[in-house]
């Protein structure tokens, strides 16, 4: 198999990389998960209850956990795994905030002891990126250290003779693992593996692992380029599938520290400016495979919405872009936009951004970097004369969209937020109200709140929705189609 | 002679220094930060932060490098900051497809481009000389990237007699290793087939129009022998050097080979490094990579008293 991105580390808690978490769903075990309608489901846990006060949580190990060094799963090694996880997971450290207490109350049992109810707590155990299960002596080192023993109580048991780190992993079947009785649904369910073994290879070279793909030298490219898609479309044995239905959304984050950003009408000029289908043309080529967003819930959620997306034009604005920029008394400073030069969706995406400022009379400077080069520039706060920067191309999964209490892309809380560092007090009240709120109605009605308020003071601009097809060959079958991470049980491989 | 061999393997060890000090300084200034290509594109300045804490790169750059060389002094390339790894074993993992790729290639290499070279000098001004001499541009202008795909297409894709992609190592047995090793070797070897038998060709066609040489001719030597053994041991000292040096060349540059037939080799795990600011591992194999390269023009130098006894050390 080769991923969408190599695995470059290993421990899933410390890091948001998404080839790592699915390095994590290989060999680790979760608490809870999600299944395909993302509602939560117990993993680990066999009961789970709550005090009447609605500030304790019991949870009980099902039977059966075992690590891969032959020890059992106990309460301890969860409390030291939810203790690290919340040290670095912003669903963690909201929960944390709550917390009173987490202990062990046996070895299969353990609580959580919160100093005022969080109804979803469950939910931020199971969100994404996912709350591993690591043996306490893992957990218990800092969660900014790197976990690189790979053992795990998970389905799949890393193989460390076969793997070569940034070259080959190797996952072999866990023969004790105990799957749960249910059908595998999403990232919950039995997790039941069909395969003897799976190693992902690290081909770097798009044409030669299509080519590898041609030769059944692999079974599944994670994520083809776009100029592989005609070309694997046409080949009988190949079948492109879209596993991440929801799929990710591109979107521009601006400098709102600096100007010309700073200003409010700088960024309503942006957002007038964008024309997401000449964008989503420029970076991924083919409509099949992508598709217009306005609500910043994303497309198809529970929460998108239409509230205050009038701004949304085919063929964008320039004319009220134009007038916003003066307004917001734009005078030719200089914009500096990051260019990713080794991700050619954000390049391409770039490229055209920057001649739309053009055309509406921005002084733009691309600045070409490897992404690399990217994320340590982008953590500069100040003036672009200083090295800082006035935007960037990025995305985000359309499913995080549905957690603004733990996606930090939908925070507005400045410096203590995500890159830009939009500040939208308001609006952060709101969102905090995101896990007091008890039915989905209600969670409905605050989204549209919040929503209005965002493209007002629009802490960034969407570019498009687009999702992903992977390929693989037809004799590889029963994939699990679930947002940015791969589980590898269930799939099974036919001799075809 | 030894006392010349331990004056060059001094010098190895400063080249290795300087290269590491050039390395350090040179990774430290560039834009990027390995704390925030671990934490992914979606983390917090503050978890980067703290990464970045943890790590010991909020240290000043002098502490940073001194605590480097001690490990270096110790026998310790550091850790992978990403796989956890030693860099010394991720280097060794690495280092059998990268030497057996540019062996194999050399042993092509000099074998055909040597045997062209001679040819063409033979019938200088003649058929074989100007299709030899077309190949030899032409071996020159077509990218090994463009050369692999089409070997891929045909051999491996349409005929499926060699693998597309990969490597076996040498303990899985000789035909697997080598059938890995066909597709990329014929791709690698042919800019330095072309660019062997031009060298090649030069010097012998400076040799046979030598006097000692039509004094053999005169006395009756057979074409075989004034080839053979007059003029190709004369021609023999730029041949040797171009060898080494293409050898040298190699071991630190098959990267595009390795990327387009995926071999695991020491090019690929240092460009990946780069993309990941992995900066014990970038260092490390560049320092010893760098090393290589001084003792395999050692090992050059050496080589001339063999095929010329005039030259003394």
């Amino acid at each position: 198999m080769v991923m969408g991105s190599f695995l470059r580390a290993f421990d899933p808690i410390s890091t948001t990389d998404d080839t790592s978490q699915s390095h994590g769903l290989a060999i680790f075990d979760t608490l809870f998960a999600l299944d395909s309608k993302f509602m939560v489901q117990p993993q680990m846990v066999h009961k789970w209850g709550i005090s009447d006060d609605q500030k304790t949580y019991t949870f009980e190990l099902r039977d059966g956990l075992g690590w891969h060094d032959g020890t059992a799963v106990t309460a301890a090694d969860c409390v030291a795994s939810i203790r690290r996880w919340a040290g670095v997971q912003s669903g963690g450290q909201l929960m944390m905030k709550r917390v009173k207490d987490i202990s062990k109350k046996d070895d299969r049992t353990f609580i959580i002891a919160l100093k005022e109810p969080l109804g979803l707590l469950p939910e931020i155990l199971a969100s994404a990126p996912p709350l591993f299960m690591m043996r306490e002596k893992d957990a218990n080192r800092p969660a900014t250290e790197q976990v690189t023993t790979n053992v795990g109580s998970g389905p799949f048991k890393f193989n460390e003779a076969l793997s070569k780190p940034g070259a080959r992993i190797t996952y072999d079947r866990n023969e004790k693992y105990v799957a749960r009785r249910e059908s595998a649904d999403g990232f919950a369910g039995g997790k039941v593996v069909n395969v003897d073994r799976v190693v992902w290879e690290n081909i770097a070279d798009q044409q030669t692992a299509y080519a590898a793909l041609q030769a059944s030298e692999i079974d599944f490219i994670q994520s083809p380029s776009v100029d592989l898609i005609p070309v694997i479309e046409s080949n009988p044995d190949l079948q492109l599938e879209i596993l991440d239905k929801g799929g990710r959304i591109l979107l521009l984050r601006m400098n709102c520290l600096q100007k010309p950003f700073y200003n409010v009408k700088a960024r309503q000029a942006m957002l007038h400016l964008v024309d997401q289908e000449a964008f989503l043309q420029a970076a991924f080529g083919n409509p099949k495979y992508y598709r217009t967003v306005t609500s910043l819930f994303g497309n198809d959620t529970p929460y998108s919405n239409d509230e205050n997306t009038g701004w949304f034009k085919e063929g964008g604005d320039p004319e009220t872009a134009k007038i916003l920029l003066k307004e917001a008394g734009y005078a030719g400073e200089k914009i500096v936009l990051l260019q990713p030069t080794d991700w050619t969706e954000s390049s391409n995406a770039s490229q055209l951004l920057a001649a739309e400022l053009r055309k509406i009379g921005a002084n733009v400077e691309l600045a070409p970097s490897d992404w690399g080069g990217i994320v340590e520039r982008r953590a500069k706060t100040g003036p672009v004369e200083d090295g800082g920067w006035s935007l960037f191309i990025t995305d985000h999964s359309n499913y995080g969209t549905t957690q603004p209490h733990t996606n930090i892309d939908l925070t507005a809380n400045g410096k203590e937020g995500w890159y830009g560092w939009p500040t939208s007090n308001e609006y952060e009240a709101l969102r905090a109200k995101w896990v007091e709120v008890k039915t989905l109605e209600e969670r409905k009605a605050l989204a549209r709140e919040m929503q209005k308020l965002y493209w007002d003071f629009v802490g960034m601009v969407y570019l498009g929705a687009y999702v992903q097809p992977s390929a693989r060959r037809k004799a590889l079958t029963r994939l699990i189609g679930m947002p940015a991470y791969l589980p590898m049980w269930n799939m099974q491989k036919g001799s075809a | 002679m030894g006392s010349y061999i331990l004056r060059r393997v001094c010098s190895t060890v400063a080249v290795m220094a300087m290269v590491g000090i050039f390395v350090f300084l040179l990774l430290r200034l560039a834009p990027g930060d390995p704390a925030a290509m671990i934490a992914g594109k979606s983390a917090s300045a503050e978890v980067i932060a703290r990464i970045r804490q943890q790590m010991g790169l909020n240290d000043s750059l002098p502490v940073q490098f001194m605590r480097w060389v001690h490990d270096i002094l110790r026998g310790d390339l550091g850790t992978s900051i990403f796989a956890g790894r030693p860099v010394l074993e991720l280097i060794s993992q690495r280092l059998e497809p990268t030497l057996s790729l540019s062996i194999l290639t050399m042993i092509l290499s000099a074998t055909v481009g040597i045997c062209f070279g001679i040819i063409a000098a033979w019938r200088a001004g003649g058929l074989e000389d100007r299709i030899l001499t077309g190949f030899a541009t032409l071996g020159f202008s077509v990218p090994v990237f463009v050369v692999g795909f089409f070997l891929i297409y045909f051999f491996a894709i349409k005929a499926r007699w060699l693998p597309v992609q990969g490597y076996l190592p040498i303990g899985s047995g000789l035909w697997p290793w080598l059938m890995h090793l066909i597709l990329p070797s014929v791709t690698l070897s042919i800019p330095y087939v072309a660019f062997i038998a031009r060298i090649t060709r030069a010097s012998m066609l400076e040799v046979l129009s030598e006097d000692y040489m039509r004094t053999a001719a005169a006395k009756g030597a057979s074409s075989y022998s004034m080839l053979f053994h007059h003029a190709l041991k004369n021609a023999g000292a730029p041949i040797l050097t171009v060898i080494g040096l293409s050898f040298a060349g190699l071991i630190g540059g098959v990267v595009i080979t390795e990327t387009v037939f995926n071999i695991p080799g020491a090019g690929r795990l240092v460009v990946d490094a780069i993309n990941s600011r992995d900066y014990p591992v970038i260092q490390g194999v560049l320092v010893l990579v760098s090393g290589m390269y001084v003792l395999i023009n050692l090992a050059i130098d050496l080589s001339y008293t063999l095929v010329d006894p005039r030259i003394r050390y």
